[in-house]
């Protein structure tokens, strides 16, 4: 088997960047083909043995570059990871018989840590067109920054401001790896739902090398980094969403000594863009490096 | 049918010499059901008992379940318990004493009624 490493060049904008850190996620409809899509199903029809760990896969060219490689997505991987990043030797197929009347519980995949650090990416596609009554894979937005082992979290039933990941064959799901997830109930009379799974690796240090937008300015734009202001469910003390958000974005930018937790309407503080730069931006973002800038040691 | 005709009826029917067993089984059935705690598991927002709620699940006759979409039968604590359910337990503030990090989903009250 070659080395699956891939290189290419980024393709997400500071703006995509920070909505990553955000939601916790990004969706990329109907990425890889629907001949990929029906070929990677028929070796699974023909492979029972494999079904549901169909990592040979990995070893055909076809598969590599036509839905691990995918352009949009692996420009969007470039982006997160950085350069030179590297496939995991694994591939799961979740298939899900229909009907299933009872969701599966909430739960983190097994190995997750909850870290500021983005060094792997958890990414699903759909293996079929798939709709909401085939139960599909339902993500908890922003949840990668609560703390909650799957053990703690089972319990949870319907929470408000989920997400299906429903959309046509080949519809790729990035996620951060401790995104709260499960399966949905399956209302469908019949039938069977693919899912694969798969994740990717970081091999080199964080960088801003992504694209950087004219337009944009992470030092004043500060709402881009608030989860509430973008639809979010209120779940974390008020602005700790932008905190968080803002703090994975610069250990992305290679700059998280930089973070600080200032409180009051310091940056990342959601921002009226007219009053210009936010108080206390980090000094690499800012039009004033050199200021001097506060401290808020925690009691 | 009021439990004490229920009784009434197995004892003619002992009087007659007629009562069998099936009659006497489905006479405890009805004077002595089988109790059944539901539960009702409601994430508020905050602690208020007015507060938005933003998730839920119960168990119901033994079953679990979870509303549709928005089609949430309460949207606070306090609808709950207009609606007869009795709190059992209230949020665990161990798991909000550092204001930095968030353990869960919101703040938890579980709920209960015996049918």
């Amino acid at each position: 088997m070659t080395t699956l490493v891939h290189d290419c060049e980024p393709t997400l904008t500071d703006r995509q960047v920070i909505q990553f850190c955000r939601d916790g996620y990004m969706e990329f409809p109907s990425e890889v083909a629907q001949d990929v899509v029906d070929r990677a199903i028929a070796f699974i029809e023909d492979n029972p043995d494999h079904r549901r760990q169909p990592v040979t896969l990995l070893e055909e060219d076809w598969f590599l570059e036509g839905l691990i490689f995918a352009p949009a997505v692996v420009g969007a991987v470039r982006s997160l990871l950085g350069k030179g990043f590297q496939l995991a030797r694994m591939l799961a197929n979740h298939d899900g018989k229909c009907p299933e009347p009872q969701p599966l519980g909430w739960h983190v995949d097994g190995g997750n840590m909850h870290t500021y650090a983005l060094n792997y990416l958890q990414v699903f596609c759909l293996m079929q067109d798939t709709t909401e009554d085939m139960g599909p894979t339902e993500l908890l937005p922003g949840s990668h920054f609560i703390l909650g082992q799957s053990a703690l979290v089972s319990h949870y039933g319907a929470i408000r401001g989920t997400k299906k990941c429903v959309g046509p064959a080949g519809t790729v799901f990035i996620t951060c790896y401790p995104i709260w997830h499960r399966r949905s109930k399956a209302t469908a009379a019949s039938g069977t739902r693919h899912l694969f799974k798969y994740n990717y690796a970081r091999t080199s240090p964080p960088t801003r090398d992504w694209i950087i937008e004219p337009d944009f300015d992470p030092a004043v734009d500060t709402r881009e980094f608030s989860h509430l202001e973008h639809g979010g469910l209120f779940m974390r003390r008020n602005i700790l969403d932008c905190y968080d958000a803002a703090h994975m974005y610069l250990w992305l930018c290679g700059l998280e000594r930089e973070m600080r937790y200032l409180g009051g309407h310091t940056w990342p503080m959601p921002n009226n863009t007219d009053i210009g730069e936010m108080r206390a931006a980090p000094p690499s973002l800012s039009t004033t490096p050199d200021a001097w800038r506060p401290d808020a040691p925690p009691i | 049918m009021q439990n004490h005709q229920v009784i009434q009826d197995c004892l003619d029917q002992f009087d007659k010499g007629t009562l069998t067993r099936e009659q006497l089984s489905e006479a405890f059935d009805q004077v002595l059901p089988r109790r059944c705690q539901d539960l009702l598991y409601l994430q508020a927002a905050e602690t208020g008992l007015d507060v938005r709620l933003i998730g839920m699940r119960m168990l119901v006759n033994g079953e679990l379940w979870e509303p549709e979409d928005d089609d949430w039968p309460y949207s606070c604590v306090m609808d709950a318990i207009k609606d007869g359910w009795r709190v059992i337990s209230f949020p665990n503030m161990s798991l909000s004493l550092n204001e930095n990090r968030t353990y869960g989903l919101g703040f938890e009250f579980i709920l209960e009624k015996c049918q």
